[in-house]
């Protein structure tokens, strides 16, 4: 049984590039452009984890984990986001938040795979 | 194709978008727009192309973008003020930044000193002391092959002991979804590890608060490990947990041993396990997951910062904006081709059944022609339908104007303004594509030779900044658009000099103003000499007529001295699509653009006069107008038609001149779909194209202005060109 | 003379002949779309004789030569036994005016004779070799050159 990981991120090349980076190793993936359609794909089918950028329009990366977090479906669900190197305040946040690790962009597919072996099964 | 290289170009793609996006959010704010929705959409623009930019280690964009974006950061936070000077800055950025994604797609060099000042000018607007360097994209994807996680290396370490870990994670790890067990298992990847559980804080079960954490671990892995291996493991948990790493032996290690576990003592646990009906089952393998979250998450989230406020915002713009481009799908633009193809044979073959149940003689109000009319409404709902598809705002094309407009109006150092009207309007792709170049020329031409320099305006008592204003609208079926400017209109008195110079009026030809307007649509009006760098390399208004002739539609030009000139074009709105005025002319059905007729009349006699040797003229009103033999101009007879047995179709051409077709009858009006004679032959003179009728046969769509161009040059068409039969 | 395309299947090639007057000719018949009794064409102005006109086939606006009169015989009227051979001819397809089908014939590259030297246009332009079946003497016939070549002329 692979893995599903559900990646938001309102750009495509971000999401193709997660996208190959995942299935590479087998991991199946869901794909949502901003917070909005997050959760409307989340609620179609709850994946093993999570990893979602911060700027987004709609619903941003924060808002996104909030909600998440806060419904009890989801509870145990890893979130990674993915955040910029020099953005310190953004992880800090993202962690109270709710977000479970993140991923520096521009991201390495290795570490990639790491961090979500450090969160999910 | 190589996946990275796909992924690039829709990176590119995707630049393209983003960049749009940016000029657009910038202009609205220029324009007044304060929704800090706009300022936080420019921003992730700008955020976006720097991170996939960085992804393919593009150095120079990643770097301006940078920059870029940290003033547009200063600026989403309130700490920068959105003045019109500033707007202007940015803009030019925004410029700058096209121009290194472009750069950096073709592979071509960029303006480093224009980037370099530009860079300048932003790091100005940002805080003091910021830092604008960003890290170097050390990781990018080609230097990884996708290969699975491999153990660490471990780096021999000569101090020797092995590695403890004491790890006890808090509450608000697993409340971050935080896994105690996959951790432990992340650890022993990277060694032998041995795991000792401390379940000695664990509460009888009916104490057990299953939000709270209690469990406790200790894991020793080899002394060759590198410590910052294990830290790295522990990176997400880092401040939920007490962690200690340090090595056997240190004496730092001994005094961490604060709630030094024995080692896991089960009959202890079971006697305490003893007192509760149900067992508890421990294992160092997963820990139990805490059951409700809400109140673990919800206050972190209230004692964060000025988060709600801005949460707030978002949510509330978020439904100010009704999403108005609501569920999209892409499709193959094939498929739509060819559903339009099929789409457009269905009319042809409904039309053609509904023919063939009339002459059948089915009464009208059968039920068989009753059915059929319903087919047809039904058929031309779903043209429409599927015509819809295909139809785009001119917004695409409209958006490349403010970047043009001032980048001429900088090159002729002439303020300018540019107002966009009707950008929503739709129009079919085929037709959007082909409006670019002439919208650009008439653009260029505006400013160029429409404005007056500001001193004149000045001296005029106009505003210094010159208004070029761009429109677009559905009027009666066809889409019109307006490229108009507040410069001083047409000197009429040159353009007459220099047409009567060129030899293409006499110099005492009667022309109303509006003709003298039209004449620099002329080919030949303009030489190279005349039109200057700007207005296109001795391109002049004939090409453009002619490019939007190509696409069956007209141009004209109005001009009032001193106040300002427009152009206006009325195209149609599909290339697939034609109203015509079916006709027949010695046995042969041709059709006859609707557009260019004016008026249809019934020649009397006293109306048609002869003109030198052969020509044909009919009084209209007050004046006289060619009269051409279509039969004769295509070579279908060889007499002419008695003008009083045929019917005058009184239409209009290039830029206002006029010419009467004599056909021998109308047959009726019709929309029809446009078949390409191109497509299995070749081009005829005097034919646009070709359609199929409702009985199956093929008819000619004519080509009005060839006819007409031809009338004034030759006796018939044989003259513009022969085909010559090899063989 | 012209060498044929090398065929697919071992050197086996099949040869679509027809009819016209009294010759007999054949096309490849990887080259023909379909088979059409003949329906009245829309002439085209200034258009060559033996270009008459085109008809609909299916939504697609077609020219139909007159193979006869393009081969340079005298055109005859076409009579209900007239067939038009659709061929693709490069990207365009086109219909070829002809008496009638005659059979398909399947023949190895070695059936076909070279074309003898003889001092005809047509020979020259469009027969790419000869094929001598049951008697009877079958030109090849190469369709690229079969519509009108374009030259514009000043005016």
């Amino acid at each position: 049984m692979s893995m599903t990981v559900l990646t938001v991120d309102d750009s495509r090349t971000m999401r193709e590039m997660l996208r190959l980076a995942l299935t590479d190793v087998g991991y199946r993936v869901l794909q949502a452009e901003d917070g909005v359609h997050g959760l409307e794909v989340l609620a179609g089918e709850t994946p093993d984890v999570i990893v979602t950028d911060i700027n987004m329009p709609r619903m941003d990366g924060f808002g996104f984990i909030e909600e998440v977090r806060g419904d009890p479906q989801y509870r145990g669900v890893p979130i990674l986001v993915l955040t910029t190197e020099s953005d310190a305040e953004k992880k800090n946040r993202a962690r109270m938040a709710g977000a479970t690790g993140w991923i520096v962009k521009p991201f390495n597919p290795v570490k990639l795979v790491d961090a979500i072996r450090r969160v999910a099964a | 194709m190589d996946p990275l290289a796909a992924i690039r170009e829709t990176f590119f793609q995707e630049c393209e978008e983003q960049l749009a996006e940016l000029e657009s959010g910038l202009l609205a704010m220029e324009g007044g727009d304060t929704d800090s929705e706009t300022i936080n959409a420019v921003f992730r623009a700008v955020h976006s192309i720097k991170g996939g930019a960085g992804a393919f280690s593009l150095e120079p964009l990643v770097r301006f973008a940078h920059v870029f974006e940290t003033a547009l950061d200063e600026m989403r936070s309130g700490r920068l003020a959105p003045s019109a000077d500033v707007l202007k800055t940015l803009l030019r950025a925004a410029d700058v930044l096209a121009d290194q994604v472009r750069a950096a797609h073709d592979g071509a060099p960029e303006d480093e000193a224009r980037s370099a000042a530009l860079a300048e000018e932003l790091k100005a607007l940002g805080p003091e002391g910021a830092s604008a360097e960003v890290a170097g994209t050390e990781e990018a994807w080609g230097d990884f092959a996708f290969q699975p996680l491999t153990a660490v290396e471990a780096a021999p370490d000569a101090a020797g002991g092995a590695w403890r870990v004491r790890f006890k994670p808090r509450a608000d790890l697993y409340a971050k979804a935080n896994e105690a067990a996959l951790l432990l298992r992340e650890l022993r990847r990277l060694g032998d590890a041995v795991v000792e559980l401390d379940a000695s804080a664990l509460p009888p079960l009916a104490d057990l608060d299953p939000e709270a954490a209690y469990l406790a671990w200790t894991v020793t892995l080899p002394g060759e490990l590198d410590e910052t291996a294990i830290r790295e493991v522990f990176e997400f948990v880092d401040g939920d947990c007490e962690l200690e790493i340090g090595r056997d032996g240190d004496t730092a290690a001994a005094d961490d041993a604060d709630d030094a576990a024995p080692a896991f003592d089960i009959s202890a646990l079971l006697a305490k396990v003893q007192a509760a009906p149900e067992t508890l089952v421990v294992e160092p393998a997963p820990a139990p997951r805490p059951a409700p979250l809400a109140k673990a998450a919800t206050t972190p989230v209230d004692a964060a910062q000025p988060n709600p406020a801005a949460a707030n915002d978002a949510q509330a713009a978020a439904q100010r904006k009704p999403d108005t481009a609501g569920a999209t799908i892409r499709v193959d633009l094939e498929r739509v081709d060819r559903l339009i193809d099929l789409v457009g044979e269905l009319v042809i073959n409904q039309a053609m059944l509904s023919q063939r149940v009339m002459e059948a003689g089915f009464a009208r109000a059968s039920g068989v022609a009753m059915g059929l009319d319903e087919l047809e409404q039904l058929t031309r709902e779903i043209q429409d339908s599927v015509m819809a598809i295909r139809a785009q705002p001119v917004k695409s094309v409209f958006q490349r104007m403010p970047r043009l407009v001032r980048e001429v109006a900088a090159m002729t150092g002439k303020p300018v303004r540019l107002v966009t009207e009707g950008e929503g309007t739709e129009v079919d792709k085929t037709v959007i594509e082909r409006l670019a170049d002439p919208l650009t020329h008439m653009i260029r031409n505006a400013i160029d030779h429409g404005l007056e320099s500001p001193e004149t305006r000045a001296a005029a008592g106009k505003p210094a900044e010159g208004v070029v204003r761009l429109t677009a609208a559905h009027r009666s079926g066809r889409i019109v658009i307006e490229v108009g400017d507040d410069g001083g209109g047409i000197n009429r008195e040159r353009v007459k000099s220099i047409a009567v110079e060129r030899g293409l009026i006499a110099a005492d030809a009667p022309l109303s103003d509006e003709e003298i307007d039209n004449l620099i649509f002329m080919p030949g009006f303009s030489t190279a000499s005349e039109v200057s760098d700007i207005s296109g390399r001795g391109v002049g208004m004939d090409v453009v007529r002619r490019s939007i002739q190509a696409l069956g539609g007209r141009i004209t030009i109005t001009s009032r001295p001193g106040k300002g000139s427009t152009f206006t074009m009325s195209l149609p709105l599909t290339l697939a699509v034609l109203d015509g005025m079916v006709v027949s002319v010695q046995g042969q059905t041709l059709v006859a653009p609707i557009t260019a007729i004016v008026e249809t009349l019934l020649p009397k006699a006293s109306d048609v006069h002869s003109l030198g040797g052969h020509a044909r003229v009919i009084a209209i009103r007050d004046s006289y107008v060619p009269l051409i033999d279509v039969g004769m101009a295509l070579g279908y007879r060889a007499e002419p038609l008695a003008a009083t047995q045929g019917v005058a179709l009184l239409i209009e051409g290039e830029g206002g001149a006029r010419a009467a077709l004599l056909v021998d009858a109308i047959q009726g009006q019709r929309q029809v779909v446009i078949k390409s004679l191109e497509a299995n032959y070749r081009q005829v003179p005097g034919v646009a194209a070709a359609t199929i009728l409702g009985d199956g046969r093929v008819a000619l769509i004519l080509d009005i202005d060839t006819i007409v161009a031809v009338s004034r040059g030759a006796d018939s068409l044989r003259a513009e060109k022969r085909l010559a039969a090899t063989g | 003379m012209t060498q044929t395309n090398p065929t697919a299947a071992g050197g086996l090639r099949e040869l679509i002949s027809f009819r016209i007057g009294a010759q007999e000719f054949c096309v490849d018949i990887m080259a023909v779309r379909e088979i059409r009794g003949w329906t009245a064409a829309t002439a085209l102005p200034q258009s060559p004789s033996f270009v008459r006109g085109v008809i609909n086939l299916r939504g697609a606006v077609l020219p139909i030569v007159d193979l006869a009169a393009r081969l340079g015989f005298e055109g005859g009227e076409t009579t209900d036994r007239s067939v038009i051979i659709v061929a693709q001819i490069g990207d365009q397809v086109v219909g070829l005016l002809v008496d009638a089908v005659s059979d398909i014939l399947t023949v190895t590259d070695d059936v076909i004779q070279p074309t003898p030297e003889v001092a005809s246009d047509t020979a020259k332009t469009f027969v790419r070799g000869l094929l001598a079946i049951d008697g009877r003497m079958i030109s090849l016939i190469g369709l690229e050159r079969v519509l009108p070549d374009l030259e514009l002329v000043a005016a």
